[in-house]
């Protein structure tokens, strides 16, 4: 089963896609360095734009900018207080404080390290777990993967935290989306309006450029940001002076990596809530909370890792059952399927070179992000920050036209891209979180094929969506994620009530 | 010294341009529309012929394959029922599926569109039965549907193509009765065979042969067995006549000038014999099977009235 693993290493290891790579992590260090622009964004403009490469040059661009975003959020985060990308909100509470203190330097040097080790965790689970889950994965027929789907879906409403009527209401849209279209089943045509082009349904990667590529680059537009208050001085030392001081935080890279992975695998959930969760345990487990927020390295530490540690690790089910937990997971199986690699457990038996070369990229993307993002790079990646915004703003729009256009051919797409992005720039403003559409339209999509497939297969008999313990299973934890938050809130008022009476 | 050179460069154009006007077909560029994406069935047809139909047109001939992608060919197709009928832009066809499309939609051409060149290859459907189900025999596997009618589930890729028409023709010829699931394409119906999710499935030679310990494959529906798997019999050898595949080949738009279109005939009649072309498409699995123009013809108007009988009595939407 492993075996494959290392039959695909020679292939990683020659010169495009090491290059790929590399410019991949450099790539995702300025798009996460720059506040607005996220990894699901950059890698949705690039994917169109991989369509005449080689497969593992594409995937290895994306795992490296996957990568390289991760980390880069963190720069503005620690330096301006502005998270790069939304995982690096909890990178602010003590990555700013200490730039403050004039330890910005060490506070990104902490950050890149931390990422890299949580990238290299993720890749190692993405190694040792998806190949024994990808035989797994006959047991899951129609029914369990709607299940999947439905428990997916209810994760990101519940579990994202904010308004959970908006995430319904933003899920809700995504799920219309995917009924455009020819009928799964019976081919008819639904809301395609007599356009051949809807016939197909709506393109992944067309919503995903249209949704978070065009309102932050709108923002950026009518925003000047002021970035002339990021300190000069970073009171940068060598990385190897600096190592040592940080061995102290293996508990939490430990724990991080940790929660990271299983944030990654979990469908729904994404990196934010894997920083979030990682920092509030780093901070229980520490002997001097009170010194947390205000500048305690270990603070970062706990952020990065767990940040990085979710992107690898995001795509075992994406690349096991074809079911994305992320958007940019989503946005990486559109990359897949451009270059015909339908996912699942053919794409282990079929495509072994591609999909183990592609686990070796995650490896190795998080490796570079050490040297890449050391001391020296930091410094210049800081410098980013005084880019003009227009200039940025409006070649981030061409390449979006561009690589729009080039997926088919045709104009119609860039269009729809264009109204999509107007929607996406609405729900921004009206603080419409954006992931739920995404998955929506994914999983709606799953969600309705697999039911009535599995209806047609039990002939009728609602049953069958109960039938077995895989399908018992996803129904308990579907229950578990839509009363869970609200019942524990429950308990602890009466806890606190209790306490007071 | 520039002015002297942009009018001999003007001359020389005009030159060549009353040089094309007499010269023979082709003269320039084939454009090649392939309704599917790069790296499909079709396109990898299309792109592994084009380089053998250069050789046999002679005259430096070049094709260029444009993908036009999108609605299962409907797009590409229509593309190239519309364009202008001078041999300068041929396209990939597929049999059943474009016909089956004029019966369940309003489809932008009709049977009569089309100039039909060639049909290249014809992926023969096989019934498959999972492992979990105990059937492997046809024998059995009728008989079981025979004891109790629709309890047999049958995976296949869509409703309205090859796998569907099969499959109501052995309804027919065995007097049996089946509950269908169409996924949504070959792969993850296969998935769903080898996980025992659902017990039947009617897909294509090509897309079994490697699969042949993990699934059952009880019949392939052609006159002799297939090369892909020569172990497997056909349905012929077990006194059911069944005969149906997955076609794909080439049309033009109707009303080619004559030389034009016997031009590309007899290059298309060439390509039978060509070894090398057989064997580079049976490296990229492509079970070859050329019916060239009026052999084509009349194979797309049997297909187009099975489709209708198949609409008329169990229409699919």
């Amino acid at each position: 089963m492993y075996l494959d693993l290392l039959h695909a290493l020679p292939h990683v290891l020659s010169l495009t896609n090491f290059l790929a790579v590399t410019i991949g992590v450099v790539a995702g260090i300025v798009v996460g360095a720059l506040p607005g622009l996220s990894a699901t964004m950059a890698i949705s403009v690039l994917v169109p734009f991989t369509f005449g490469l080689e497969p593992l040059v594409a995937l290895g661009l994306m795992a490296g900018i996957y990568n390289g975003a991760m980390y880069g959020g963190a720069i503005p985060a620690v330096l301006l207080r502005i998270p790069g990308t939304p995982a690096a909100v909890a990178t602010t509470f003590d990555g700013y404080p200490m730039a403050q203190k004039g330890e910005g330097g060490f506070a990104l040097q902490v950050a890149v390290v931390s990422s890299s080790i949580g990238g290299i965790a993720s890749a190692f689970a993405l190694m040792l777990l998806a190949p024994p889950l990808s035989k797994l994965t006959l047991l899951f027929g129609p029914a369990e993967v709607f299940w999947i789907a439905v428990f997916a879906m209810c994760s990101i409403i519940f579990m994202l935290g904010g308004n959970v009527v908006k995430g319904l209401i933003s899920a809700c849209f995504g799920v219309f989306v995917s009924v455009v279209g020819s009928d799964p089943i019976f081919g008819n045509d639904r809301y395609t309006f007599g356009y051949l082009e809807l016939l197909d349904g709506i393109n992944i990667v067309i919503l995903l450029v249209g949704l978070y590529a065009l309102p932050p680059v709108l923002d950026l537009l009518e925003s000047p940001l002021k970035t002339d208050t990021a300190n000069e001085n970073l009171g940068t030392e060598p990385i190897w002076r600096t190592l040592p001081r940080m061995m102290r935080f293996w508990k939490t890279w430990l724990r991080g990596s940790l929660i990271g992975i299983w944030i990654g695998i979990l469908p729904g959930a994404g990196g934010s809530m894997a920083a979030f969760m990682s920092y509030n345990e780093a901070r229980r487990a520490s002997k001097t909370p009170e010194s947390w927020g205000h500048g305690e390295p270990e603070g970062v530490a706990a952020a990065e890792v767990a940040n990085n540690a979710d992107t690898a690790s995001a795509l075992i089910p994406a690349l096991t059952l074809g079911i994305p937990g992320t958007s940019v997971a989503a946005v990486m199986l559109g990359g897949l399927l451009i270059h015909g690699l339908q996912p699942g457990p053919m794409l282990f038996r079929e495509n072994p070179d591609i999909v183990f070369g592609f686990m070796w990229q995650f490896l190795f993307g998080a490796i570079l992000l050490l040297f890449l993002g050391g001391s020296l790079a930091t410094n210049s990646f800081a410098k980013l920050l005084k880019l003009p915004r227009p200039l940025l703003g409006s070649v981030i729009i061409v390449l979006m036209v561009i690589g729009v256009y080039s997926i088919h051919g045709r104009m119609f797409d860039v269009y729809l891209m264009l109204g999509f992005g107007a929607v996406g720039y609405v729900m921004d403003k009206l603080k419409f979180p954006l992931p739920p559409v995404v998955l929506g339209l994914i999983l709606g999509a799953f969600a309705e094929e697999n039911l009535r497939l599995s209806l047609r297969i039990g002939r009728g008999d609602w049953g069958i969506l109960f039938a077995n313990h895989t399908s018992q299973v996803l129904v308990a934890l579907t229950i578990a994620v839509v009363f869970g938050p609200s019942l524990k809130r429950r308990y602890w008022d009466n806890r606190k009530s209790g306490a007071q009476g | 010294m520039f002015k002297y050179m942009q009018k001999t460069a003007l001359a020389a154009a005009m030159v060549m341009a009353a040089g094309a006007a007499w010269a023979e077909f082709p003269d320039k560029p084939i454009t090649i529309i392939v309704g599917f994406d790069a790296g499909g069935g079709t396109d990898v047809m299309a792109r592994t012929a084009a380089p053998f139909i250069e050789k046999y047109l002679g005259a430096g001939a070049s094709l260029v394959v444009k993908n036009v992608p999108g609605a299962s060919g409907q797009i590409g197709v229509t593309e190239v029922a519309n364009s202008v009928a001078d041999g300068y832009t041929i396209g990939t066809y597929n049999l059943p599926g474009m016909m089956a499309r004029t019966l369940d939609r309003e489809a932008g051409y009709t049977a009569d569109s089309f100039s039909y060149l060639a049909n290249v290859v014809n992926d023969p459907n096989v019934i498959v039965t999972s492992k979990a189900s105990g059937l492997d025999t046809m024998e059995k596997l009728i008989a079981a549907a025979k004891a109790e009618p629709g309890a047999i589930t049958v995976g296949m890729s869509s409703l309205g193509g090859d796998d569907h028409f099969l499959l109501t023709k052995l309804g027919k010829v065995t007097e049996t009765e089946y509950t269908i699931v169409p996924f949504k394409g070959s792969a993850p119906a296969r998935t769903a065979l080898m996980g025992g999710h659902v017990a039947m499935g009617i897909l294509n030679i090509s897309e079994v042969a490697d699969f042949q310990d993990q699934i059952n494959v009880l019949g392939v529906a052609t006159a002799k067995r297939s090369e892909f798997a020569p172990d497997v019999p056909t349905f012929e050898e077990q006194g059911i006549a069944l005969e149906s595949g997955s076609m794909r080949g080439f049309v033009a738009p109707a009303g080619l000038p004559p030389e034009v279109e016997a031009k590309f005939i007899e290059a298309f009649d060439k390509l039978a014999s060509d070894k090398d072309f057989a064997a580079a498409m049976a490296a990229t699995s492509n079970p070859v099977e050329l019916k060239v123009g009026a052999d084509f013809k009349a194979l797309n108007a049997e297909t187009l009235d099975l489709a209708k009988t198949v609409w008329e009595t169990s229409p699919w939407n």
